[in-house]
């Protein structure tokens, strides 16, 4: 059986008329972990955003190829339903749609069946517990008045309910503190298996160490332009971008 | 009586706020030039004429007042403005004996990417009776910027009645301080026509009542360019019986993709007999724009009037800081140091 | 929350009965037609009186300057009474068959059983049903038809018809005095809590026809009440007219809650007048929600006389193509500690209008009151209209005054979003809206609730995508 998820074939992606992503490569395969990263504005949420088809972004050449089939064009919906999650570098509040509400739609969408509600408050509910989410938050409106941990953990609730193949996580972990650094470790290790795959996106390297990293890639200027193992985190967590940013030709300031 | 300053939209006249009727206001007749005022220009490249323009006005205080300035006013000034300015245009109006009406027909071009400062100011003596009718048109062209401050500082026996309006085209900037504190009867039209992609206007107001003072200040922003702009901030404080309506327009026109607008009135009541009345609409027949606006009433907070008394100050003082820490986001604006001692000054002689 | 989709129709509301009457006045508004329809409707001679005074005042008032376009409204093409070919009944067998099947549609008797307690069905000018729980009765609770009321209950009425809203308040008020029939009268006793809605439900069948509803309620000093008000009819191609009056007293330490779902045809001219009188300590909720009518120009007042009286009023509008919807609240500070919130939203798409215009009025002696008012608007495309004519009267300094208001669209970050989770554009917008409107239908019993999402659902059909 084809192994591999989602591959990225030399994907060049505009964002307000700007060229963002310059040709990017990748191949993600199912039971791997990703990680991109890559300084503010080298273009790394702006490759999960061209993943998903948010009309905001233009892809000018590449392809975005999903278990084999080119996804280049479909509707983020029908992107969301062949399995393909993204938790949101800043999440949408939804005033008067309760997060159950909200997620029992979403299942019923995404798994085309329907979703029995008992059994789906009670996953719900054992999620939470393991996310050390208040299980109050459950009847609140989504994400209105969360915190940002909060939403961020909110994030990783959805994709455990929502069960994707691939998970593309934006900056799940900017801005939280380090118990819930280590909640949300744990929500991906709980979430992966080998038949998923996990990209994760982010410019710090605190989240990978607790995690098992298959790879490291380094996004400078819209191109990857090195690819290791997690010792090319530690190296960057050491030395900063400096060195990748001269391999591509980037002057400081 | 006269009925003037209606709003572009009107309300149920029972909610008294459709104009304002105003009684036994006498127009000065046969006026002679107003001599007394000083106009000075900063560069040499920026034009300065004392000539009569061609003035119209969208809405305007009445047809009344619009014939009295097209018909007969007596004082008349045209700018153009070539330059980019580090300092100001100073233009002050000294009411005295021999000049107590002013009907001043003003028009102020802006030509492309020029910046200037200016600064209008209109002050009479404390106790002398004068009228004051002005029209100032305002025409910023592509990417310039204008930064003008209107400065009322009459007697409370004075009448004074004001029409600004703005035509702001690409890329350009109008930023406008009114500084509202004179008049029997202050009555003010503002209006901003602005028509350009990513043109801007903000207009920054402060007025002090007092007596039996009336405001009647009617703001209208008519956003037609894409990605325009404009801000209405309106700080004002009222004692004894004065009394104030605000009528704010924000009007996003069909095409102002991606526009914003904002409005925010905050009125400090310093007495139970005065009485503030407020309009802030928005009007709206374009979806992708984003409009707010927040208006609120009410006296000094309690505890805020404590806490600064258990500093030391006795009530007055401390009420006199909190209204002029209220007008500080205005005044730090206020680029002229001397105009804004001026202003201060004023301030804290009309809280007295 | 999608399945109720499927359960609505939009032909529930549309069914057009025969325009089978047992009289109909005659098309216009003179004299000889108020001195008939006082005739028909067997006045005691003080109601005559009040009818032709009214006639007087409404000739003498002119049409509002501002709003909506009523240039449409011809007077003299508007039957203003029309009487059923039904008596007035206590049980639904007796009601004539095809009246019961509209209502029975309406799903009134279904509700009245699940969750009433009592319902009033008036179709076109005459109360057609009439019933109240036992229970309530012996309580002392009266609810009944307002012709019975101003023959059994001559000076409470008297003491309280066309005295809440003078009838000089504007034109279309002077109409309704002079015209009216029909509509529910309440009394509830003091200290009595009437723990589950009473109902009326008011249905204009015919066409080319007006429907001039009076609602008085009383609900005396510790008493409670929730009420809810609905209304519908078919679509005809001229106009029909609602001109109805709500009179409510709220006595002291008393509450009231008054609910409205309206859905009038959207051929409909809804110029209704809702007022309420507000007594010491007393509270006056106010909950509605807006969907039908061709214009509609409503705006519940709240008087609050009574110190440390208090309001609220949450109610949305949804304008759809073809539709001016001006809608609003009032409210009057009357007296020390009075506390009012405003909660208003609208949603505008596919050419519609809706305008929010308000009032709130602080007077001198409404020492320590507050208020606060926040309205929030949303388009959903570029073609429609919203505004936002709200005006604040302060006449005091004691008193804690805010109003914020928004405008804006739904986001295209929060589109994406939602599809993010695989919801189509369609169901995210829907689920958006449904989420705006999510504070107003919260607030109405269950039944009410979805029926309110289902007509934004209704509403939504086609019009986004």
């Amino acid at each position: 059986m084809e192994n591999n998820l989602l591959e990225l074939k030399n994907l060049y992606v505009n964002a307000e008329n700007k060229e963002i992503l310059k040709g990017i490569n990748l191949k993600i395969n199912k039971g791997e972990i990703h990680v991109i990263m890559g300084p503010n504005g080298s273009g790394k949420t702006t490759t999960a955003n061209a993943i998903l088809n948010n009309p905001s972004y233009q892809k000018t050449s590449g392809e975005v190829i999903f278990l084999g089939e080119n996804i280049n064009n479909l509707k983020t919906d029908e992107i969301a339903r062949k399995g393909v999650f993204m938790s949101f570098q800043l999440p949408e509040e939804i005033p008067g749609v309760s997060v159950t509400n909200f997620l029992k739609y979403a299942k019923n969408k995404i798994s085309g069946e329907p979703v029995k509600i008992f059994k789906f408050k009670e996953e719900l509910k054992k999620h939470m517990e393991q996310l050390n989410m208040n299980p109050k938050n459950m009847e609140r409106s989504l994400n209105v008045g969360f915190s940002g941990g909060e939403k961020k953990k909110n994030e990783i609730l959805q994709m455990l309910v929502l069960n994707p193949k691939l998970a593309i996580l934006d900056e799940t972990d900017s801005g939280l503190d380090v118990d819930a650094i280590k909640t949300v470790s744990k929500g991906i290790e709980m979430f992966k298996n080998d038949d998923n795959a996990v990209l994760i996106i982010t410019h710090n390297t605190k989240i990978l160490n607790s995690l098992k990293v298959d790879y490291v890639h380094v996004l400078v200027d819209g191109k990857i332009v090195a690819t290791g193992s997690q010792e090319l985190a530690s190296e960057i967590e050491q030395n900063g971008y400096s060195k990748f940013r001269k391999d591509a030709n980037i002057n400081e300031n | 009586m006269i009925k003037l300053n209606e709003t572009p939209l009107r309300t149920a006249r029972n909610f008294n706020i459709n104009n304002i009727k105003i009684e036994d206001i006498e127009f000065p007749e046969n006026i002679k030039k107003f001599n007394n005022a000083n106009l000075y220009l900063e560069s040499s490249k920026d034009k300065a004429e004392f000539l009569k323009h061609d003035t119209t006005l969208t809405y305007g205080l009445s047809e009344t007042f619009y014939k009295q300035v097209t018909n007969n006013s007596n004082y008349e000034l045209k700018i153009d403005i070539n330059s980019k300015m580090k300092n100001s245009i100073t233009l002050d109006f000294n009411f005295d004996e021999n000049n107590t009406n002013l009907v001043e027909n003003i028009y102020i071009h802006a030509m492309e990417n020029t910046k200037s400062n200016i600064a209008i100011k209109y002050k009479t003596p404390e106790n002398l009776k004068c009228f004051h009718n002005g029209i100032i048109k305002i025409k910023a062209e592509k990417n310039s910027e204008v930064n003008i401050i209107f400065v009322n500082f009459l007697n409370t026996n004075s009448n004074n009645f004001l029409s600004i309006e703005n035509e702001i085209l690409e890329d350009a900037k109008i930023n406008s301080t009114i500084i509202d504190m004179g008049g029997k009867n202050s009555i003010s039209n503002y209006y901003s026509n602005i028509v350009g992609n990513r043109a801007d206007n903000k207009l920054n107001t402060i007025y002090l009542g007092k007596e039996n003072q009336i405001f009647d200040l009617n703001y209208i922003a008519e956003l037609k360019g894409e990605k325009s702009n404009v801000n209405f901030e309106i700080q004002g404080a009222l004692k004894d019986n004065s009394k104030k309506h605000f009528k704010g327009t924000i009007n996003f026109k069909r095409g102002a993709k991606k526009a914003t607008g904002n409005e925010n009135e905050a009125c400090m009541l310093l007495s139970n007999t005065a009485r503030s009345l407020s309009l802030p609409m928005l009007l709206c027949s374009e979806e992708d724009v984003e409009g707010n606006h927040s208006t609120s009433s009410g006296k000094i907070g309690d505890k805020e009037l404590f806490y600064i008394m258990s500093r030391g100050f006795d009530e007055k003082s401390a009420m006199k800081l909190i209204v002029r820490a209220k007008f500080n986001k205005i005044l730090e604006t206020i680029k002229l140091q001397e105009l804004k001692n001026e202003i201060l000054y004023d301030i804290d002689k009309r809280l007295d | 929350m999608k399945t109720n989709v499927e359960e609505i129709n939009r032909n529930i509301y549309d069914i057009k009965n025969k325009d089978d009457y047992d009289f109909k006045i005659k098309k216009g508004l003179t004299r000889e037609i108020i001195e008939e329809i006082s005739k028909q409707k067997n006045d005691p001679e003080w109601m005559k009186e009040i009818r032709l005074n009214a006639l007087e005042v409404y000739n003498s008032l002119e049409l509002p300057t501002w709003g909506p376009d009523l240039s449409e409204l011809d007077m003299n093409e508007i039957a203003t009474y029309v009487r059923p070919k039904s008596k007035l009944n206590s049980s639904w067998e007796d009601v004539p068959e095809e009246i019961k099947n509209t209502f029975d549609k309406l799903g009134i008797p279904d509700a009245e059983k699940s969750s009433l307690a009592g319902v009033g069905a008036q179709y076109d000018s005459e109360v057609v049903y009439h019933s109240i729980k036992e229970d309530l009765i012996k309580q002392g609770v009266i609810y009944t038809d307002m012709e019975t009321a101003v023959r059994e209950y001559p000076e409470i009425v008297k003491n309280h018809f066309m005295k809440c809203v003078p009838v000089n308040d504007h034109k279309f008020v002077a109409l309704h005095a002079a015209v009216w029939s029909g509509g529910s009268f309440v009394y509830v006793p003091k200290g009595v809590k009437v723990d589950i809605p009473l109902q009326s439900y008011f249905r204009l069948n015919s066409p080319e026809s007006g429907q001039f509803e009076h609602t008085l309620i009383i609900v005396d000093e510790e008493a409670s009440l929730h009420f809810i008000e609905g209304c519908s009819a078919p679509k005809y191609n001229k106009v029909n007219l609602h001109a109805g009056c709500v009179e409510l007293y709220v006595k002291d330490n008393a509450y009231l809650r008054y609910s409205t779902i309206e859905n009038w045809s959207k051929n409909m001219l809804n110029l209704n007048t809702k007022k309420a009188i507000v007594g010491k300590n007393a509270g006056m909720d106010w909950v509605s929600g807006s969907f039908g009518s061709k214009i509609s120009m409503l705006y519940p007042m709240s008087i609050l006389n009574g110190e440390g009286a208090k309001t609220e009023f949450t109610g949305i509008s949804f304008a759809g193509g073809g539709q001016d919807l001006d809608n609003g609240f009032k409210v009057v500070h009357n007296a020390k500690n009075t506390s009012s919130v405003v909660n208003a939203k609208s949603i505008s798409k596919n050419g519609g209008k809706c305008t929010y215009r308000s009032l709130v009025r602080i007077n001198e002696n409404a020492k320590n009151s507050k208020c606060s008012v926040s309205c929030e608007s949303l388009m959903l495309d570029d073609i429609s209209i919203s505004d936002t004519i709200p005006t604040a009267d302060v006449k005091t300094d004691e008193v804690e005054f805010s109003h914020e208001a928004k405008i804006g669209k739904i986001s295209d970050q929060t589109i994406f979003y939602l599809m993010s989770r695989g919801l189509s554009e369609e169901d995210a917008k829907a689920m958006i809206v449904r989420g705006f409107a999510y504070p107003i239908s919260k607030e109405l019993p269950v039944e009410y609730a979805v029926e309110m999402n289902n007509l934004i659902n209704l509403e939504l059909e086609g019009a986004i995508g």
